[in-house]
């Protein structure tokens, strides 16, 4: 949710900045477009399609888990030029270091996702237990990196319930920055 | 007929280069923060 909260605010932005100073839109110039359709396609497969989700074990989940990231990873590095590129590469080491440490899933905890879902329906995770899309739920003290974790609530006046990392933090604050100034690095030369 | 293909054809002068570009960068943006993010929500489910 904060991830496309920030590229829906992102667009807009940058789009009503360049109408502001008069010039036409300059879309972000990413190079090896065709690395993130590559990475994103074992997560779609083990982690999104309902089909596969349920078939291999969390194990193999994990491993194309981080597998995916790194290829992520390679892909933001050579785009590192690239406005805002800076804070998304350096969210996805958090992300991934916190991920590789704790059995190849985000960790969260009880008390987190106690603020997520109901106390009944909490009682039938046990700490291991795959919780959401990308997360594990592990107990605080049990958990390498803990203040890496899903941790981060979003204030209770929000409609919508989330957690989420600091490494998402500065994903979130990359792919805004990348939409919504991308002719930075062009306006300073 | 004839007339609806010219339309068609003026429609899709008017999609030039840049849109085409504009459309990958946000989808490619679009998989690279939701691959790399990791925020749960209670919708995910479990188990």
């Amino acid at each position: 949710m904060i991830l496309l909260l920030a590229l829906a605010g992102g667009l807009p932005v940058g789009m009503a900045s360049s109408r502001w100073r008069g010039l036409p839109y300059q879309t972000p110039e990413l190079r090896f477009v065709w690395l993130v359709f590559l990475a994103f396609l074992p997560q779609l497969v083990v982690l999104y399609l309902p089909n596969f989700r349920s078939g291999p074990n969390d194990s193999l989940s994990a491993a194309c888990l981080i597998v995916s990231m790194l290829a992520f990873l390679g892909f933001a590095w050579l785009n590192r030029v690239v406005p805002g590129m800076s804070f998304l590469l350096l969210g996805l080491i958090l992300n991934l270091t916190v991920i590789a440490l704790n059995n190849g899933f985000m960790p969260i905890s009880p008390h987190t996702a106690s603020e997520l879902i109901s106390k009944q329906a909490l009682q039938d995770f046990q700490a291991g237990d795959r919780f959401g899309t990308k997360d594990i739920l592990l107990l605080s003290e049990s958990t390498r990196f803990e203040w890496l974790a899903d941790r981060f609530l979003p204030p209770s006046w929000f409609p919508y319930r989330f957690a989420f990392s600091l490494g998402d933090v500065f994903i979130a604050l990359g792919a805004f920055v990348i939409l919504a100034w991308p002719g930075l690095s062009i306006k300073k030369e | 007929m004839k007339n609806k293909l010219a339309l068609l054809a003026l429609s899709a002068q008017k999609i030039n280069r840049q849109h085409v570009q504009l459309l990958i960068v946000v989808l490619s943006l679009a998989m690279l923060v939701l691959g790399v993010g990791a925020p749960t929500d209670p919708g995910g489910g479990g188990h």
